[in-house]
């Protein structure tokens, strides 16, 4: 295949040139050329050289519309005013690009510092845009609302979200009020995520699903690619198991069999037959690859559990808004109709609230916060990256003054000279946006490639039509402040005040005023940023100085999931087997299997209650994490006893029945006594019956980090797993060489036990930590990242500074020299003048670092450590003094070396 | 015969080019003749934009020819130096020869 051109060039080439053989041979003759290059030589410069021509035709395309491939039909004296005004520009574009090429080291200094700034606004953006901004792939997204329930104990009903609210999904009766009730929306349907168990044709696996009302396709506004959706009538108790299939399913399933309709697979054990496939642009949420949806509404059978208004069994809703209502009216109907369900059922409803918010803000999955605050970071980058250009330009603006006169004294017009100084800033900015997509193209991949879990969409970041538009805004942003400073300075004084004052070697005034001042922006733009790193290196701090509860190193975990309908006898025969032949392993210490590993989440949550303490009213019944887990459990996992005993080998599904509690749990129900030999029950307290025992507690364990690191310690009660069934389980193992090295050998254990068991993913425990805390790291990484790079423009800044103002007032010093000052109070004087520039920076950073932190800390980005933290204040503060210290001391101390009677010979 | 505005020392190579080249004398062949044998580095742009002043001038005129599989087939003009553009030529041509006579040991051997 021979090497075609760049696209992008090539659609600018058949845009620009005329559509007649001029332009097409043109075209032709640069393909031939890009073909020759490429065989004779690389690619890479041979699409370089491809680039280069097409900018060069383009600006003479441009710059005179008749030159590049259009003859001479056009007359000169006919073209129209806007046509030679257009010439004027060019002139100037022209002389901008001479005078730039001619102070080459200047132009790549401010193009590359300028790249920087918006590379890495370019690159935030696109992933901000991609995850944030990009509607979703549903008809009219923004009319979508996403609901659920909350507990609203300690919290006010407000509809809203609330950290004192916690979403704790929806009861399905209470949702067929909901339907039955609310007028503000089309159409409402529940949802609620699984994973199912695949079998029957070919290897058995697991897959994420969604169980769905009949409504729910209605809502998203989405149509199938291929036969239907299920019905309502098919979505009752005693429909057939149908299934609608997702693209990515179909294909890797099916091999994109468009003959798939009416086939089947063994779904949980059920036979279900597939009815639709969706297209491929559907995607209900990019962070379960979802597989299909199957009716939600057949599975309501009595002993669902669905029916308990009671019971909130992980529903959401997704509603499309009626026309015309808007999202605050939808919320005050749903509010004021959980306050009449609160009244008609005070036993279930009397702290439940509901709550809504666009679906687009609840798949964001609450990433929202973390990248708003980076991108406030660089956005604070690219402004500083533009001052300390515009510094530069100031700098070479006063250094040029004589330039700027000769030209204005042979009657250059003051218009005429701001507009040469306008087209050099625009160059400049442009060329620098340029630039910056290279460095945003290598910045995104990076950025993606390093993004912590959790962040939804990511695979859809990429370089589009938006993200062009932000980088052309942000090079006209950065042009604009180019321009201003300098244009603003030199457009003041007329032509031969300047002659005549230059001749004096008067040059120190405006110039040296406006760059202070500049210099006062920047490093109030650094000291904003440092500290923002510096809150969010103490975060991290905070983070990974948490005490999980566990020894989480040489620890490797593996979730299993056993068939559906598995008996408990054969359940705790292949725990026990595989407990057994995994400690056998060599380089394992220690295995046991457990329901809810720690740190990945609590898998189940339940009301209980406990003997000899008053049953408090339904609505404030006390809720604990629910953690089934064989004997050597808790030795596995280092978590230290406090009181009675461990589980052992005795605790079988015959003995009595008995649990462990966390310090906690101890602590809040008997915060006097001992919870040795007190009883507890998990389910409501009329639950009765084999599956809900009264158990003793036989001991007390250290409270261990359930869910992640930075949530609070739950309640938690340990049953050992014979005496609970559970559908997966989580096999820990305590290894004494590094844990990696187990994962083909546990998996051959595993496999030999049982072949039809799914093994899902093997992770070690450091890397779940590092999991849990990989949003916080990142953000610190990129602002510590960020605020060095500002760090080292204003670093760059003042010394430009400094360094100028002593080659300004060499004079001066020599004369101070002379007249008996020593070396060292010249150097003070130029090194204090630094710190003055500093300080007043310091004071604005400080006043505007604070109230940006203050903003960070209400979005909840930091974690034990609040926004005024001194600690982090302190650094930041002298971080920037020590770096402006080292920046006006090296040309300070030139200062204190100049030789008075060499600068005073030269008068 | 009119007096000819003097040619540009680029026009002056150009049309020499496309003398040279004959049935070859297409952008991308005067392009990658002057990079060879002038050994300077072409801007199309400004090889175009002198193309299109010396047609305008009347130096030169172009006949388009269908493009092979090798360019998308895309045409190519072929160039051709019109009479005009020959006495141009030759009158730059001349101008140069009268001044470097005598000069021709230094202009051969530079470093002598």
């Amino acid at each position: 295949m021979p090497p075609s051109p760049p696209r992008l060039a090539e659609w600018l080439l058949e845009r620009r040139l005329p559509r007649d053989p001029r332009g097409a041979s043109i075209r032709g003759d640069l393909l031939e050329e890009l073909r020759d290059r490429t065989a004779r030589g690389s690619s890479q410069w041979a699409r370089l050289w491809y680039w280069r021509q097409t900018i060069a035709i383009l600006v003479r395309s441009a710059a005179s519309p008749s030159d590049v491939g259009q003859g001479h039909d056009g007359d000169p004296d006919r073209r129209g005013r806007s046509a030679r005004a257009l010439d004027g520009w060019a002139v100037d574009v022209r002389s901008a690009v001479r005078s730039l090429l001619h102070a080459r080291g200047f132009s790549t200094a401010a193009i590359l510092t300028l790249a920087l700034g918006i590379g890495a606004a370019t690159a935030v953006f696109s992933v901000v845009d991609a995850v944030l901004v990009r509607p979703l792939p549903f008809a009219d997204p923004s009319r979508i609302m996403w609901l659920s329930e909350a507990d609203v104990t300690t919290g006010t009903t407000c509809g809203c979200w609330s950290p004192t609210a916690p979403s704790i999904s929806i009861a399905w009766p209470d949702f067929q009020d909901w339907r039955a009730h609310l007028t503000s929306f089309a159409d409402l349907a529940a949802l609620r995520v699984q994973t199912f168990s695949l079998t029957g044709d070919a290897q058995p696996e697991r897959v994420w699903g969604r169980q769905v009302t009949a409504t729910f396709f209605h809502v998203l506004g989405v149509r199938p690619a291929l036969g239907r959706m299920f019905t309502e009538a098919e979505d009752r108790v005693g429909a057939p198991s149908l299934l609608v299939i997702t693209d990515a399913f179909w294909r890797r399933r099916f091999g994109a069999d468009p003959a798939v309709l009416g086939r089947r697979l063994v779904v949980n054990g059920e036979s279900s037959e597939v009815i639709g496939v969706l297209p491929a642009s559907f995607r209900y949420n990019s962070l379960t690859n979802d597989a299909f949806y199957v009716s939600l509404g057949r599975t309501a059978t009595t002993d669902s559990g669905l029916l308990d208004r009671g019971n909130h069994n992980g529903l959401s809703a997704v509603g499309r808004l009626r026309s015309g209502v808007t999202e605050a009216a939808a919320r005050a109907e749903l509010v004021t109709l959980e306050a009449a369900l609160r009244r008609a059922y005070p036993n279930t409803n009397a702290t439940v609230d509901g709550q809504l918010m666009p679906v687009a803000d609840r798949l964001a999955n609450g990433v929202a916060p973390t990248l708003e605050t980076v991108f406030g970071a660089v956005t604070f980058l690219l402004l500083l990256a533009a001052i300390n250009v515009a510094g530069l330009l100031v700098a070479r603006s006063v250094s040029r003054r004589r330039e700027l006169a000769v030209r204005a004294a042979l009657g250059c017009g003051r218009w005429r000279l701001i507009r040469q100084l306008l087209a050099e800033s625009g160059l400049l900015a442009l060329a620098g946006g340029a630039v910056g997509l290279v460095v945003a193209m290598v910045l995104i991949r990076l950025l993606v490639a390093a993004s912590p879990p959790g962040v939804p969409r990511l695979d859809e970041v990429r370089l589009d039509a938006g993200v062009w538009i932000f980088t052309l805004a942000a090079s006209l942003l950065a042009a604009v402040l180019l321009a201003a400073f300098p244009a603003v300075q030199s457009s003041g004084v007329g032509g031969q005040q300047i002659l005549v004052r230059s001749a004096r070697d008067d040059r120190s005034g405006a110039g040296q005023r406006v760059r202070r001042v500049l210099m006062v922006v920047e490093v109030a733009l650094a000291v904003v940023l440092v500290t923002g790193s510096a809150l969010t290196i103490r975060t991290m701090r905070a983070l990974t100085t948490v005490d999980p509860g566990f020894d989480p190193s040489h620890l490797l975990t593996v979730r299993l999931f056993l068939a559906p309908g598995l008996d408990d006898a054969k359940a705790s025969a292949f725990y026990d087997l595989v407990q057994t032949r995994v400690r056998a392993l060599p380089g394992v210490s220690n295995a046991a299997f457990t329901y809810a590993v720690p740190i990945d989440g609590t898998q189940w949550g339940s009301i209980f209650i406990v003997s000899g303490q008053p049953v408090p009213a339904r609505a404030a019944l006390p809720s604990a994490s629910m953690v089934p887990a064989t004997a050597g459990y808790f030795e596995t996992l280092g978590v230290p006893l406090l009181a009675g005993r461990l589980f052992s080998a005795a605790d079988s599904s015959t003995s009595s029945p008995v649990a462990i509690v966390n310090a906690s749990f101890a602590r809040r129900f008997w915060p006097t006594g001992s919870a040795i030999g007190k009883r507890l029950k998990q389910g409501w307290p009329e639950d009765a019956g084999p599956g809900f025992p009264w158990r003793e507690i036989v001991g007390v364990v250290g409270d261990v980090k359930l869910d992640g690191v930075d949530v609070a310690t739950p309640l938690q009660v340990y049953m050992p797993i014979a005496q609970h069934d559970v559908e997966s389980a989580v096999l820990v193992v305590r290894t004494a060489v590094a844990p990696a090295a187990l994962t083909t050998a546990l998996r051959a254990v595993i496999n030999q036990v049982e072949p039809t068991v799914p093994v899902d993913q093997v992770q070690t425990m450091d890397d779940m930590m590092g999991a849990a805390i990989a949003r916080q790291r990142m953000t610190m990484v990129m602002l510590t990242g960020f605020a060095g790079l500002a760090l080292g423009l204003a670093c760059i800044g003042l010394f430009g500074v400094v360094s100028h103002g002593v080659t300004e007032r060499t004079r001066e010093i020599g004369l101070r020299l002379a007249l008996g000052a020593t070396g060292r109070q010249v150097m003070g004087l130029f090194v204090g003048q630094g710190l003055l520039t500093t300080a007043a920076g310091l004071v604005i950073g400080s006043a505007l670092g604070l109230a940006l932190a203050r903003f960070v800390e209400s979005q909840g980005v930091l974690f034990r450590v609040t926004a005024r933290d001194p600690i982090a204040f302190g650094a930041a503060v002298l971080t920037i003094l020590l770096v402006s210290c080292g920046a006006s001391y090296l040309p300070a101390r030139r200062a204190s070396h100049v030789d008075p009677s060499v600068t005073l010979r030269g008068e | 015969m009119p007096t000819l505005r003097p040619l540009g020392e680029f026009e002056y190579l150009v049309l020499l080019a496309i003398l040279r080249l004959e049935t070859h004398a297409h952008g991308f062949g005067i392009g990658r003749a002057l990079e060879a044998d002038a050994g300077r580095s072409v801007s199309r742009g400004a090889l175009y934009t002198t193309l299109d002043r010396l047609e305008g001038k009347g130096f030169v005129r172009w006949k388009l020819v269908a493009g092979g599989a090798e360019r998308g087939h895309l045409p190519r003009r072929v160039y051709g130096v019109t009479a005009k553009g020959l006495a141009a030529i030759r009158s730059s041509h001349q101008a140069l020869a009268r001044m470097s006579r005598g000069l021709e040991s230094i202009l051969k051997h530079p470093d002598a």
